[in-house]
């Protein structure tokens, strides 16, 4: 159970989260739409504790996020995985280090243990056998499979997504939208999913919310979305040029 | 007229706070990582890694340096005071230069031209990749996870470094003193390390691990605060090798008078 | 995944052994030419030491055998006044007899003091750990300086009486009646040499006597 009350958030006198009022329910998968640069991935950033709210709060499970002390704010982290927009693999590492990275750093596991849940981790997204790889040899959509290896392998709780699906070619979507929803069915996660791709987020989601000036505008299952009368939602999801979003930014 | 006047004072105004806000971030990330290195758990791997790349890596630029100083050191020296016909003081001249202040600064800007900038590159690239973030969302802090380690390996390098660079530079003014100017070998020996005192030497080497530590504070403060993509890596890199520099030379000119006053 | 581990570590270690080798080296080889050579500790007492500084050379027989470790002023009740004792080290070959004499002088054109140590002839009784030797007092410069300012100032008085025409000397110079009493002085000289010359029988002739016969 995620809940954000009066959330707002701005840089340089920019409001870009203005009093977001937010619940996600434990055990689904919830799509976050919105345009490029709407706030949708300083929402997420929010939700981890890795940025402070100017004002508002976030709870999880019913504790304040930016309330934690750096101890406690650890442990929670430890049961959120986060698949960033590139990958943010650590160059520096090969595929095994990275996505047993939260393993070596914070369980007390053996090696064997460790090799074995990478092991099972890259399976899980269908890429076994590349544990030596360094990230520069990878493609960009093997890299946000990794990514999400490296998220899932400390046995989240909630996986947030930033933009799974831009950037690799609808093949590649189709299966990482497809890997979403096996994670989701297999390990029982919540998932926050931040995308514009409506053809992914009419796939994955139990809810999709359209995120506008700062609020969220809109919400509700994919159908609901998809037959919504509100005219900026109905803008965005069928891709129009023209509407009431570029009218008032023009 | 008058707003030309005002604007004067508004870029001033502007370039101070810069100065403070950078002077608070850094003393900030100085605070955090000296706290974090007393925490547990240490991973010596990580540092041996930076320990490398700081020293071993640095080793070859480092001497080449130091040995032509050394050469040069010898040959200005001559020329002046062989008008005096003392040519015997130019090993004492060239080993108290090197080793109470040549060795170090050279070393310092060696390593922070070097190390510094790689240093600000990578952090600064894993921040606009949001590797940084990733850091932090895997219940890692990154100044712990990345400052503090390249803290240790330089504070550790820089007095190791200079060692080398002290004996290689003095080295090159033998060469110059014994080959060139005729001055015996053992001669040259023996004048240097009758001129030497302890505090030259100890002296020189502690300041080092104050240099080590400019270096990877500015280094890791400007690859922390890299904004805009691969332009900003770019201009973070090279705030973080000018402002090392001008540290390190303002914090020897400290260092220099603080010695001469305290250990006359 | 933890491959190059130990080759790292022993990168590290050996780079860092040898600088500490090279640490060990500066600090035996600085040491030993201060320090670590055997010698001893003698006492040079002067009134004056002309600005000797500690670390200054201390030379026997003009050869370097030590350095000033330390200065310090002591007072000397049975004399009433304020020395200073230089403090010595000198190597273990250096042997000073006790008639030797001590004094500062100066090395070379940059000026810098030293002591220099001329050895004795009494080698039955040498300096011994923490003895005493009397040192002869460097001239000072103001001394000097005070002994030109009296012998100019004399010279000056008698320059001074030559120009008045006073004294001898003085009188010699500036009076002509010398001049005119040495010039008819030289031209009687002249008449009588040229009289002798012409007629030296004048010189065996008795001028009083008239001959007996004419």
């Amino acid at each position: 159970m995620i809940e954000i009350k009066e959330l707002s958030k701005s840089f340089n006198s920019h409001k870009v989260l203005d009093g977001l009022n937010f619940e996600i329910d434990k055990g689904t998968t919830c799509v976050i739409i919105g345009r490029s640069g709407c706030g949708k991935s300083v929402l997420l950033k929010h939700i981890v504790g890795i940025m402070r709210p100017e004002a508002g709060q976030v709870f999880i499970d019913g504790k304040e996020v930016n309330k934690l002390r750096d101890k406690e704010l650890d442990l929670l982290r430890m049961k959120i995985g986060m698949v960033f927009q590139g990958g943010a693999l650590f160059d520096s590492m090969c595929v095994g280090e990275n996505v047993g990275f939260g393993l070596i750093e914070h369980k007390r596991l053996k090696k064997r243990e460790v090799f074995e849940r990478v092991e099972e981790s890259l399976s899980l997204v269908g890429l076994g056998g590349i544990e030596h790889l360094m990230p520069a040899e990878l493609s960009g959509g093997m890299k946000k499979r990794v990514a999400l290896a490296r998220a899932i392998c400390i046995k989240p709780d909630i996986i947030l997504y930033d933009e799974p699906t831009t950037g690799v070619d609808p093949i590649t979507a189709d299966s990482i939208n497809e890997l979403i929803k096996r994670l989701h069915d297999q390990l029982k996660v919540t998932s926050i999913v931040v995308t514009h791709d409506m053809k992914s987020a009419y796939k994955i989601a139990d809810k999709i919310a359209m995120l506008y000036q700062g609020k969220i505008i809109a919400e509700g299952t994919p159908e609901e979305i998809q037959n919504t009368e509100h005219p900026v939602v109905h803008q965005f999801i069928n891709g129009l040029a023209k509407g009431p979003i570029t009218e008032t930014l023009g | 007229m008058l707003t030309s006047i005002l604007n004067i004072f508004i870029n001033l105004g502007r370039r101070i706070l810069a100065y403070v806000y950078f002077m608070g971030g850094l003393s900030n990330l100085a605070v955090q990582t000296l706290f974090w290195v007393f925490i547990p758990p240490f991973k010596k791997n990580r540092i041996l890694e930076q320990a490398k790349k700081a020293g071993i890596d640095s080793f070859p630029i480092v001497s080449l340096v130091a040995f032509f100083i050394g050469v040069i050191m010898a040959l200005q020296t001559a020329y002046q005071l062989q008008r005096l016909g003392s040519e015997m003081y130019i090993a004492s001249i060239v080993a108290l230069s090197l080793v109470r202040e040549l060795g170090p600064v050279i070393t310092a800007l060696v390593v922070a031209g070097r190390f510094g900038a790689a240093v600000a590159a990578e952090l600064g690239s894993m921040q606009v990749t949001e590797q940084i973030d990733a850091l932090e969302t895997l219940a890692t802090n990154p100044v712990k996870y990345l400052v503090v380690p390249r803290l240790l390996a330089l504070s550790l390098m820089m007095p190791v470094l200079t060692l080398y660079a002290d004996i290689i530079g003095i080295l090159g003014g033998w060469l110059i003193c014994v080959q060139k100017l005729g001055i015996s070998s053992s001669m040259y020996l023996h004048i240097t390390f009758d001129a030497l005192l302890y505090k030259d030497l100890f002296t020189g080497l502690a300041k080092t691990v104050f240099f080590g530590m400019i270096i990877a504070f500015v280094s890791c403060y400007e690859g922390f605060n890299v904004e805009g993509g691969a332009e900003g890596v770019g201009k973070a890199t090279t705030r973080a090798v000018v402002t090392s520099f001008i540290m390190i030379i303002a914090a020897d000119c400290f260092f220099t008078a603080l010695f001469y006053f305290i250990l006359p | 995944m933890i491959f190059g581990k130990s080759r790292l570590e022993l990168k590290v270690g050996i780079f860092v052994f040898i600088a500490l080798v090279i640490l060990a080296t500066f600090v035996l080889l600085i040491g030993n030419i201060k320090t670590w050579a055997s010698g001893y500790k003698v006492n040079f007492v002067f009134n004056f030491i002309n600005g000797v500084k500690v670390g200054a050379p201390v030379r026997l027989a003009g050869m370097d055998v030590g350095e000033v470790k330390n200065i310090n002023l002591i007072y000397l009740p049975e004399e009433n006044r304020m020395k200073v004792n230089v403090v010595g080290w000198l190597r273990k070959e250096a042997i000073i007899p006790e008639d030797s004499s001590v004094w500062v002088n100066t090395l070379g054109l940059l000026g810098e003091k030293y002591i220099e140590v001329m050895p004795g002839k009494n080698y039955s009784r040498c300096l011994q750990e923490n003895e005493s030797l009397v040192g002869n007092d460097p001239i000072a410069m103001h001394e000097v300086a005070a002994l030109l300012k009296n012998i100019t100032d004399d010279l000056d008085q008698t320059i001074v009486k030559i120009k008045n025409a006073e004294g001898t000397v003085g009188k010699f110079i500036s009076d002509d009646t010398i001049h005119a009493e040495l010039v008819e002085l030289i031209k009687t000289t002249k008449e009588l040499v040229a009289d002798i010359k012409a007629h030296p029988w004048k010189l065996f002739r008795k001028t009083k006597e008239k001959p007996v016969k004419k």
